[in-house]
């Protein structure tokens, strides 16, 4: 028996494939991650107020969606409604992260493979080409620091917040520093466009070179959206039908009556479902529910993303390129969110 | 073109993100090895190693025993390289107990236990204008002596809270410390370079750069005594209720950082090699 290990990379954590073979033949393929600190355990114990700034350190890529639903779960647990403008100032750090996450997990992790290339930091052979990637490193850096200077407006710290609390946040967003955000995300805006749809001729060209989106099993999806797309920060989590039907929606406490949970033999991560089927989350799921937006360009690539893929799309793939049009989603409403006041005296309901 | 690499043990990234936050690298010095980042097996020789997470598995401690032998230099970036940070609240006995049937944990809760460090750059995680200061090698290069001192909040003399009610109060007023609206920050001796990025918003410092310059050569006692007499100047909470409340999870994550050990035998980390 031969066993190949193939460490993974331009991932968060630490991962690996495992392969076993016998005679040529493939017996077993496992996908490793292992990581485990203890969060569950060590939190026990734990000042209430305190759990909303350490669990952000279960991970520095997705650190705010931690925060966030840390404060939600004990607000749920405190019977706790926060004031409207603390809403938008979570939502606000919301598409931060996004803005932040959906650029790095483009631009940084799989734009790569699309240039043929180790990384994006990676000096190109030939003058051209080096050109190419210099441009797209440079551009995708910054709209990356941009989604990471709204985390910090809107969230205080730049990696893992503290602007949320119990009952609201600790403080608004001044006119001028909201101006400032929007000249800064006004200016990314275009860029972001320009990666995606550079990314987009990529995968395209990358795709029919595979032959394959990859794997394209009908699946349910499920998603914290609104109905529209308009509100990430959403307490109704929606779930579609393989055949593109909203046909289910509960609310986050009621989970366990909606998702199964079970441990397997081939996975550490266990298997979640819903109704024993397979469920996908995420971009994709985001993108098959979310209704038109309301604005230029996310509309656009939503539209595009539809008339070439269908609704729903299935094949996994089509994860990385439905992170292209959140990314531009996240902007357009950012900007909007950013034009009403976020600093005035707002008293708890 | 100076060669970096980074070498992630078990961590979050936050690390990571960080210093894909300060760009500037990106024309001067040659990555060659992250692999957050780039599709990479192997370590090449370089001459800093920027080192991240904690020490939780025996893989952890193979691959930063193997890699630090192919660096000149090597840094320790963060809390948890740094006292184990995340990582070390794992150690907790109940905790062990339950991870031990899953794998052998390794108790080492800083990695300068196990290898020479040249350089220590705290905070969870450090700014990207520290991660430029500690790859360009700014001599003249001086973080702010505490958060405090980035913090710029009014200290009003007849604002003297009598309990540690800050989250309970429902409001925080801008401009106005911490300290005098009863919540337990700490910034007064912390180190700063963090431009305050907690406090000014209105959340309490829990001291994830480290001790100041002041602190760092002595017993973590000397940390505790300072913070104790900030908050006899400034406030009328009972000193038994501060003690307690420094000796939670969360604090303790950062609270040892550094003057852990001194007074224990083991020789303190000299305040010239932290940034």
């Amino acid at each position: 028996m031969t066993t190949l290990t193939f460490p993974l990379s331009r991932i968060e954590g630490h991962a690996q494939v495992v392969i076993e073979t016998r005679d040529g033949e493939v017996h077993s393929a496992h996908f490793k991650a292992m990581e485990l600190r203890g969060f569950e355990y060590f939190l026990q114990g734990t000042p209430a107020e305190e759990m909303p700034v350490i669990v952000p350190r279960i991970c520095g890529v997705c650190s705010t969606a931690h925060h966030l639903a840390a404060v939600g779960a004990l607000e749920d647990a405190y019977q706790v409604t926060p004031p409207p403008l603390a809403t938008k100032i979570r939502e606000l750090m919301y598409l931060g992260q996004l803005i932040q996450n959906q650029a790095t997990s483009l631009f940084v992790f799989t734009l790569p493979d699309r240039l043929g290339l180790t990384s994006i930091f990676e000096h190109a052979a030939d003058a051209h080409s080096e050109e190419v990637r210099a441009k797209i490193a440079g551009r995708a850096l910054g709209v990356r620091r941009a989604g990471t200077d709204l985390i910090t407006l809107a969230g205080g710290q730049f990696i893992h917040p503290i602007k949320a609390v119990v009952g609201g946040v600790t403080s608004g967003i001044t006119p001028e520093a909201a101006a400032e955000m929007r000249t800064q995300l006004e200016g990314v805006l275009p860029l972001a466009c320009e990666l995606y749809d550079h990314y987009w001729e990529a995968s395209l060209a990358m795709g029919e070179r595979l032959g394959t989106w990859g794997d394209d099993s009908p699946a349910y999806y499920v998603a914290a959206i609104g109905g529209r797309r308009d509100n990430y920060y959403s307490d109704v989590i929606r779930v579609m039908s393989p055949d593109g039907v909203i046909c289910d929606s509960f609310h986050p406490r009621d989970f366990r009556h909606y998702l199964t949970f079970e441990d397997t033999d081939y996975s550490y991560a266990g298997r979640t479902s819903y109704k024993g089927e397979l469920i996908r989350a995420n971009s994709l799921a985001r993108v098959n529910m979310g209704e038109p937006a309301g604005t230029v360009y996310t509309d656009h690539y939503l539209r595009r993303f539809r008339e070439t893929f269908g609704r729903p799309a299935h094949a996994i793939m089509l994860f990385d390129l439905a992170r292209g049009v959140e990314l531009v989603y996240s902007l357009e409403r950012a900007l909007a969110i950013l034009e009403e006041p976020l600093d005035n005296e707002d008293m708890a309901p | 073109m100076k060669r970096f690499a980074v070498l992630q043990l078990s961590g979050c990234s936050g690390c990571e993100m960080a210093l894909l936050n300060a760009e500037e690298w990106m024309d001067d010095f040659d990555l060659g090895y992250m692999t957050l980042v780039m599709s990479a097996y192997h370590v090449p020789e370089v001459e800093v190693l920027l080192v991240t997470g904690g020490v939780r598995t025996e893989e952890d401690l193979y691959r930063l025993r193997r890699v630090v032998r192919r660096a000149e230099e090597v840094v320790a970036v963060g809390t948890c390289a740094i006292s184990g940070g995340i990582a070390n609240l794992g150690n907790r006995p109940e905790v062990r107990e339950v991870f031990l049937t899953h794998e052998k944990r390794i108790h080492l809760p800083h990695i300068d236990t196990v290898v020479t460090v040249d350089c220590y750059l705290p905070g969870c995680p450090p700014t990207p204008e520290l991660y430029m200061a500690v790859l360009r090698k700014e001599s003249d290069f001086k973080a702010a002596t505490s958060v405090c001192q980035e913090c710029g909040r009014n200290k009003p003399k007849d604002m003297r809270p009598t309990q540690l009610l800050g989250f309970q109060q429902g409001e925080v007023l801008p401009d106005v410390c911490l300290v005098n609206q009863g919540y337990l920050c700490i910034g007064a001796s912390t180190r700063g370079g963090c431009r305050a990025l907690c406090t000014i918003p209105g959340y309490p410092c829990v001291g994830c750069r480290g001790p100041s310059n002041a602190f760092i050569e002595k017993e973590s006692e000397a940390w505790f005594t300072s913070i104790h007499r900030v908050f006899e100047h400034m406030t009328d909470i009972p000193p038994e209720e501060i003690e307690a409340a420094l000796r939670s999870p969360q604090l303790s994550l950062f609270l040892f950082q550094f003057a852990d050990y001194a007074g224990g035998g083991q020789a303190p980390r000299h305040k010239d090699q932290v940034v």
